[in-house]
């Protein structure tokens, strides 16, 4: 894999870039789906391929191709240089790429590479979960259960003398079963999501997954949709990481400074949210599903403190937005495969814990919301505005957990809500998700302890 | 490279049956595009994707394995070949499969989905479109603080079906589509719109009209207020009609998720379900149109389905499987994302018959309401709860727009929105997923805070 970088590196510099990368990736994915006990899907893939950019002053050029031959490398890497010359003339801003030549050969072991798990072995499992959830209940009209499982291994190089190659390990399991009493009809969804080998799927947590989300759907059947209006909310830890998520995290990648696409532009150094609060996205983690050794420029990852203490005082970078606000690159940039050119992205991102107890802090609250899990957010950093919907959860009544709920949907902006974080909890949990930005979904983990929001519009029915 | 997509896809399903497959089948694609990117009113980085590749189906006793690779090389190909048979063997039978769809039926070709002038279209030439719409946008913006991005995606692609009866389509498809998406400030105030257009044709294409809509758009979403809530009538522009309808009615009218219980509409075949004065269609086969190919992604030909007439729901959309399952015609609309995926159902061109008036008379019409532009939502398919954000929109009073609205939600279940449909305009516009005018939902849950 080395010289057929080095061929498209050398290709794209001698036709005039003054930067070029490649990314060659070498991937394989299973996935097994059942519904209601039968194969939905056996799927197996494989993805081969390299990724090459090349860029001169400011404006980029990007191709990919499965050609990986000599020829091929050399011819693509030659035509991605001859496109980044023709865009050159309409750039408005001159910059140059800099970083520094990183060498690193980084493999990752786990106790049970898939490779080596039989399909029979995997799809036993799966009919093991399937049945679980359909047998906890009679009330459980319809079960669909997902196992999925990737390997890659990546090998980049770039015109600045980095070579790097690593591996990474993903699986996960979902369970998400559908309820059914009278024309009352709910459902679930249960995924665990880590870094490791299918040893993962031994785990209590991955053998009960059926039960669990089976649990959860048959006491959804008794919820009630909540009533629209401005309430005071706790949020679990998986609900807290996705609003981390959604209404802070997206607006923190650093892109977006050159694009003046955040309403955060003006507001690194200075106070964004209470003293108490901290933010982190930290790629070193052991064994979490957002976590990596470098990323896919070659960067190390590093630990990002984003916010310390109410301070925004950090963002997340590749190595153009390092070069263009004159930073340090901290490894955030991601591609979701060698079809994608990299991004500032997000890895595992939480809130540090507080000093409330969970109890207390629902005691504290007396009237409002507590709000479980999650749907899925979405975002506009450019405005501010994002909204996040959580898939269930209570009513506090007199500083007591109440009523279930279901479905509660919570809009804000991005500048107003972190300063209504009143208080922290102690706990600590996170959850596997996966973000979407520009077409491209990349493996993340969001997370932190439970937290209060002050007085945010939840919609009701 | 149109024969040899064939006589590749031939070569596996020959090697599927030879390794013992009852039935075989392989999706092949190839496609070329081009995107350029501008960032802060400049053209920043061009990208060209060539992307090439086989997924492969077998079927052993009822049981369906999938492989798929991102190369067509001999090599690579019988080796996804292989790993479909073994996923097949291991898997557990499905007693609802029948067959793969066969070629007997009558093909009809979807015309105009091939323009010449986007396939041949250079780099230079596709630049130059952003570099219209970003001056068109400048100049509504001209003397305020903005910051525009824009973009432009044109796609040039065959693909190629081969099956064990007989089914041996291929059909070439291009596309462009266009973007404008200005970030303004104002005093203490950031805001952001954006305006598109998605065509088969590059004559459709309006670089000056996107430019200047998504301009004027982004001025009147500055300074946005909350309003007191409670039950209103919302007008949904025909994005925000897509977003509803193309999204979240779509979905339910999916065989797939009827057939398992998990759509909120199940069990209302032939029943009224919708406000009498809608209708829709799933036309597979529209002049031009954005979901229009000869035949499905099962090779099967496709359709004009009636799903909703007179508010009574007609038709569900099948694919062959769910249709074998009910016993009932396959509607042709088995779709995947191109090679790297089993058919699943979804929509060629969802369109809305277009009755009277359009958003402006529907304003001016109207006492005290919301207008959503667009949302990013989807309600829970199961229950129909609806819970959107309105993501661009405005308060009405008067017959007049009085402010932009932040941090506002509506909420409905889907089964009221639908009967609560009291006008369909005439303004319809072609988005990514429907074909949809205006439309006015007599009242919902609006909260804002």
């Amino acid at each position: 894999m080395e010289d057929l970088a080095q061929i498209a590196i050398e290709a794209a510099l001698k036709t005039g870039a003054r930067f070029a990368d490649v990314r060659i990736e070498n991937s394989a994915t299973t996935i097994i789906e059942l519904n209601d006990g039968v194969s939905k899907q056996s799927l197996s893939s494989r993805l081969k391929g390299a990724g090459i950019r090349a860029f001169i002053d400011g404006a980029w050029a990007f191709a990919h191709t499965t050609d990986l031959t000599k020829s091929g490398m050399r011819a693509t890497g030659a035509s991605v240089a001859k496109m980044a010359i023709a865009t050159r003339k309409r750039v408005s801003e001159k910059f140059e790429i800099e970083g520094p030549s990183v060498q690193a050969r980084s493999y990752y072991n786990v106790k049970k590479p898939f490779s080596k798990t039989t399909i029979e072995e995997k799809m036993a499992f799966v009919k093991a979960i399937d049945d679980q959830a359909r047998d906890y209940d009679a009330r459980v009209s319809s079960t669909r259960t997902i196992y999925g499982d990737l390997w890659t291994e990546l090998y980049l190089a770039n015109s600045l003398g980095t070579n790097v190659y690593t591996q990474n390990s993903i699986p996960r399991i979902i369970s998400a079963p559908t309820a059914k009493e009278g024309t009352n009809r709910q459902r679930v969804l249960k995924s665990l999501g880590v870094r490791g080998g299918y040893e993962i799927m031994d785990s209590d947590e991955a053998q009960n997954i059926g039960t669990a989300a089976a649990e959860l759907v048959i006491e959804l059947l008794s919820s009630v949709s909540v009533k629209g209006g401005v309430y005071n909310v706790v949020m679990d830890p998986i609900l807290n990481g996705v609003m981390i998520h959604e209404a802070f995290g997206h607006a923190v990648e650093a892109d977006n400074w050159p694009a003046h696409a955040t309403v955060l532009e003006d507001k690194v150094g200075t106070q964004v949210g209470p003293e108490n609060l901290s933010i982190i996205d930290d790629p070193t983690l052991d064994g979490m599903r957002g976590s990596y050794e470098y990323d896919w420029e070659g960067t190390k990852a590093k630990k990002r403190l984003l916010v310390k203490e109410g301070i925004l005082t950090d963002l997340l970078h590749s190595l153009e937005t390092a070069s263009r606000l004159n930073l340090e690159a901290n490894g955030a940039s991601r591609s979701q495969s060698f079809m994608y050119e990299p991004l500032p992205r997000m890895s595992n991102t939480f809130m540090e814990p507080g000093d409330w107890e969970v109890d207390e802090l629902i005691q504290d609250t007396k009237s409002g919301i507590l709000l479980c899990s999650f749907n899925y957010g979405y975002t506009q950093t450019a405005k501010g505005q994002f909204m996040f919907q959580a898939s269930h959860g209570y009513l506090i009544e007199n500083g007591e957990k109440g009523q279930m709920i279901r479905d509660v949907s919570l809009a804000g902006n991005i500048l107003e809500v972190l300063a209504k974080v009143d208080a922290i909890g102690n706990d600590f949990m996170l959850d596997a998700g996966t973000c979407g930005k520009n077409g491209q979904a990349v493996p993340t983990m969001t997370g932190g302890p439970h937290a209060r929001i002050r007085e945010v519009p939840v919609g009701g029915m | 490279m149109v024969d040899s997509l064939l006589a590749i896809g031939e070569k596996a399903v020959k090697l599927a049956e030879k390794l013992g497959a009852d039935q075989a089948e392989a999706y092949l694609a190839q496609s070329r595009s081009f995107e350029i990117e501008a960032e802060n009113n400049a053209i920043k980085a061009a990208s060209e994707s060539r992307d090439v590749g086989i997924g492969i189906r077998t079927i052993i006793d009822k049981k369906i394995g999938f492989a798929y690779v991102t190369t067509l090389q001999r090599s690579d190909v019988e080796e996804a070949v292989e790993h479909s048979i073994s996923l097949a063997r291991a898997s557990i039978p499905d007693p609802a499969f029948h067959s793969l769809p066969d070629s007997l039926s009558k093909y009809h070709n979807a015309m105009g989905l091939f323009d010449k002038q986007i396939h041949d279209l250079t780099a230079e030439a596709t630049a130059e479109l952003v570099i219209r719409v970003i001056d068109a946008t400048k100049e509504v913006l001209d003397g305020q603080d903005y910051a525009i991005e824009a973009g432009v995606q044109s796609s040039s692609s065959v693909n190629a079906i081969i099956n064990s009866l007989g089914i041996a389509k291929t059909e070439p498809r291009t596309s462009i589509s266009l973007y404008s998406y200005p970030i303004l400030k104002h005093d203490d105030d950031q805001t952001a719109s954006y305006e598109y257009q998605i065509s088969r044709r590059l004559d459709e294409i309006d670089p000056e009209w996107v430019g200047k809509s998504a301009g004027e758009l982004t001025i009147g979403f500055l300074h946005p207020k909350i309003i007191e809530g409670g039950e209103m009538p919302v007008i949904f522009a025909p994005l925000g009609a897509s977003a509803i309808l193309g999204r979240g009615f779509a979905d339910a009218v999916n065989a797939e998720e009827v057939q398992m219980g998990r759509s909120y509409i199940a069990d209302a075949f032939g029943e009224r379900i919708a406000s009498e004065n809608l209708e829709i269609v799933d036309d597979g086969l529209l002049p031009s149109g954005i979901g229009s190919r000869s035949f499905d992604a099962e090779g099967y030909p496709s359709h004009q389905t009636s799903v909703i007439e007179g508010g009574v729901l007609k038709s569900l959309l099948h694919n062959s499987y769910t249709a074998n399952k009910d016993c009932v015609d396959n509607t042709g609309n088995a779709s995947r994302p191109s090679y790297s995926g089993l058919p699943s159902i979804s929509t060629t061109n969802f369109i809305v018959s277009p009755r009277n008036g359009d958003m402006n008379t529907f304003i001016s019409e109207l006492d005290k309401g919301v207008v959503c532009r667009n949302t990013g939502d989807r309600p829970n398919m199961t229950t129909g709860d609806l819970s959107a954000m309105i993501i661009e929109g405005y308060y009405v009073e008067n017959g007049e727009i009085k402010h932009p609205l932040k941090n506002t939600l509506i909420g409905i279940n889907m089964r009221d929105l639908l009967k609560r449909i009291s006008h369909i305009g005439n303004d319809s516009r072609t988005t990514y997923s429907m074909v949809t005018p205006s439309i006015v939902i007599e009242h919902a849950n609006i909260t804002s805070g």
